[in-house]
């Protein structure tokens, strides 16, 4: 490597060792200590570790961990495709609808997560309202106190959050296929939805797997709408792993076994990416369209 | 706890202080970084005059109040007779001061006075060799005695009331209960059967803010001192081996459960939260009969929903006896009082400021009168006719002959023990609520909790 090369890297280096690695073994090292953040921590040897090894908060909150990422993903996929393609559309009324679907990106976590508990909210909330105007029973639910909905509802706001975004991703994708494929497909007698499935989809590939990988370790380390609509509950129900280790950090002061969980996390997240990126060969990115244009 | 006197809505009132978690953790980590930067109680900023010492004091607030008013008093007057000495009194905002403080005591970098709740965290403190002890000073005794067990440890008193006491209560709505023909009833029994009868009027008997796991477990605090004494949770707090399962607090689950079975919380209790003024709105506009609170609820029902407390309509009762039990009908459970501890880190001129303002501003008779006047209710002895000519005297009298006279006045336990097993005690009580765990199931859990830290 020439010298050249080196000091060219060296800002980026720095940066990614300063606020990534460094951090990554701090906790890595803190994993083997207990601490309540006072005084000096103490050695605890793999102690925090089979703590973790038994411990059932751990192993609800990755079975909600899994969850979460595995609805999340089946929800908003399909959706942000359906509505992608169809904004992809130059037709004025799709540029309204469009509009109007990303909404949601303009506003903050907090307030998607205060908005959605006020209308959720069994007494005062907007769906309670709507039950009784309408005569609408089901809308009258325990949204976020019942055990068997919980994790659901927080499912559907979390997509309510990010669909816009991944709806964007695709209408881009969609707008970025050549015409002629479209044309070539249909001389050749394809119909709509061979048009789709022939087309549409393989093309979108490498968006698809943008898109899901961001999904899936988006949704892999969320926290915010959870801690504010439900910290977790009812019981340990909605306690994402990412909230254990918030909460055994800073409310049970536990800083050593909180950083196990902080690596097996972070672990997680590293791993689950680097294989949706090779299994889906984005690494790869090569044209689809050869000869195409 | 500052009752806004006509001020506006104090929504953040709840001074619950294991609850009070941070809104962003990230956000309070900066803070503190930022803060501790600047306030490392060393510095000679403001130094008044020659030879004088300069201290800081951190004091939690839910915004600008009366309360800060009469602390602000409290230390310009101590400034004025000790020339040379100054406080800075840095106002911290209520959710993001418990990680601020743990922060700054981990650095070594604490203010030279901070504000504690006592009991567990304050314990970790001292453990740590972080608060400085105040000994066994003569000046204590002017203080109600069972205001000071939050802050005292070995027969050493580690902090002294800087705002008032803060009970947990009854509050129940008078023109609900006189449409349904009942008073407030003094008996475990009874509020059974007044459940039954609320429920046949068409309202929610009981609102339940369980959503924030908290106030849930004011009714184990109440009903396992009624029934088994105060002992049935000094052992738990000792660390007995198996505390959890005492008779006492197994019954007092099982009763916990059989008012949820029996349909005594609104719809959704175990997802509203108090912060949101929800359970209150419930008990203001007729839906909900009754609401466990501390006493802060007043202030905080004052300013959601004025007329509905000046109209006389807010009813405040003692929780029931049960009848058979050990404990004293009179007995309290809630927050004894908020306290400023001293930092041991600070150097010897600033411990010896500090002090002097422990001992010559805050445990006086004056400082309890001017306290009196921002609504808060002091523990100081011979308060009793301090409050007439308040907005809420007659809350504030009933309040402050309760804890006089209560035998026992059991400090929130959430704050009594360490943080690890209080907030598996919350998650966990909380399950109890949805029925979804066994009385059995959960003293067994805390029993294996014993200790953890």
């Amino acid at each position: 490597m020439r010298l050249a090369d080196l000091i060219g890297l060296t800002p980026a280096l720095t940066l990614f060792g300063l606020f990534i690695l460094l951090p990554l073994l701090a906790a890595f090292v803190l994993s083997f200590f207990r601490w309540n953040g006072l005084g000096t921590p103490h050695w605890a040897g793999g102690a925090n570790w089979v703590q973790f090894a038994h411990d059932p908060v751990a192993a609800t909150s990755l079975v909600v961990t899994a969850k979460v990422v595995a609805l999340s993903w089946a929800v908003q996929t399909p959706l942000s495709l359906a509505l992608g393609l169809f904004t992809a559309g130059h037709q004025r009324y799709r540029a309204v609808y469009a509009a109007f679907y990303v909404l949601p990106l303009l506003l903050s976590t907090a307030g998607i997560a205060l908005m959605w508990e006020a209308l959720l909210d069994p007494n005062f909330g907007g769906l309670a309202g709507l039950s009784h105007s309408l005569n609408l029973g089901f809308l009258q639910q325990n949204w976020l106190g019942n055990a068997n909905l919980a994790l659901y509802v927080i499912v559907a706001v979390i997509a309510w959050q990010f669909i816009p975004f991944h709806t964007l991703l695709y209408q881009m994708g969609r707008r970025q296929i050549p015409g002629v494929l479209y044309e070539a497909a249909t001389l050749d007698g394809a119909s709509g939805w061979q048009l789709f499935w022939r087309v549409t989809l393989p093309q979108l590939r490498y968006t698809i797997a943008t898109s899901s990988t961001l999904m899936v370790v988006g949704a892999l380390t969320y926290f915010d709408i959870i801690y504010i609509m439900t910290d977790g509950g009812p019981g340990y129900t909605t306690r994402m792993l990412s909230l254990d280790m918030y909460q055994s950090a800073f409310q049970q002061d536990q800083f050593g076994y909180a950083s196990v969980l902080a690596v097996v996390l972070g672990v997680l997240g590293v791993g689950i990416a680097l294989l949706l990126i090779r299994f889906t060969g984005f690494a790869s990115m090569e044209s689809q369209q050869e000869g195409a244009a | 706890m500052s009752r806004a006197l006509g001020s506006k809505p104090e929504s953040a009132r709840r001074r619950w202080p294991l609850a009070t978690a941070a809104t962003a953790a990230a956000a309070s980590l900066l803070l503190a970084a930022c803060g501790s930067a600047s306030e490392s109680g060393h510095g000679p900023t403001g130094t008044g005059g020659t030879g004088g010492t300069s201290v800081t004091a951190w004091i939690v607030t839910t915004g600008p109040s009366p309360a800060n008013t009469v602390i602000n008093q409290a230390v310009s007057a101590f400034e004025a007779s000790h020339p040379g000495d100054h406080i800075t009194v840095d106002y911290i905002e209520n959710q993001s001061y418990k990680q601020k403080i743990q922060l700054a005591m981990g650095a070594g970098n604490p203010p030279t006075i901070f504000w504690t709740w006592g009991g567990g965290p304050l314990k970790q403190y001292i453990d740590a060799g972080d608060v400085q002890s105040l000994g066994n000073p003569g000046w204590a005794a002017s203080f109600l005695p069972s205001s000071l067990g939050a802050v005292t440890f070995n027969g050493q008193l580690y902090g002294v009331p800087i705002e008032g006491t803060q009970p947990v209560y009854f509050f129940y709505n008078k023109t609900i209960f006189r449409k349904a023909g009942l008073t407030f009833p003094a008996t475990w029994a009874g509020l059974l059967s007044a459940v039954q009868t609320l429920k046949s009027h068409g309202y929610a008997p009981i609102s339940l803010a369980e959503g924030d796991q908290w106030p849930g477990l004011m009714y184990l605090e109440y009903l396992t001192d009624r029934i088994g004494g105060p002992s049935a949770f000094s052992a738990i707090q000792s660390g007995k081996p198996g505390a959890w399962s005492s008779p006492a607090v197994i019954q007092a689950l099982t009763d916990i459960q059989q008012l949820v079975r029996a349909g005594a919380f609104q719809k959704g209790y175990d997802s509203l939260k108090f912060s949101g003024g929800g359970s209150d709105a419930l008990v203001y506009s007729g839906r909900a009969a009754i609401q466990l609170m501390g006493d802060w609820d007043i202030s905080q029902m004052l300013g959601l929903n004025k007329s509905f407390v000046t109209a006389g309509s807010l009813g405040m009762a003692p929780f029931p006896g049960v009848p058979g039990g050990q404990g004293n009908p009179s007995d309290l459970t809630g927050n004894t009082a908020s306290y400023v501890s001293i930092a041991s880190h600070a150097t010897a001129k600033q411990k010896s400021v500090a002090e002097a303002f422990l001992q010559d501003a805050l445990a006086t008779t004056s400082y309890a009168k001017s306290s009196v006047s921002a609504g808060e209710v002091p523990v100081i002895k011979g308060a009793s006719g301090f409050f007439s000519g308040q907005q809420l005297a007659s809350y504030d009298q009933t309040i402050y002959s309760s804890v006089e006279s209560a035998p026992s006045f059991q400090y929130s336990w959430d704050q009594a023990l360490n943080p690890s097993e209080a907030t598996t005690m919350l998650t966990n009580l909380a399950q109890v609520f949805e029925l979804s765990q066994s009385p059995q199931k959960f003293a067994s859990t805390m029993n294996s909790q014993q200790g953890a830290s």
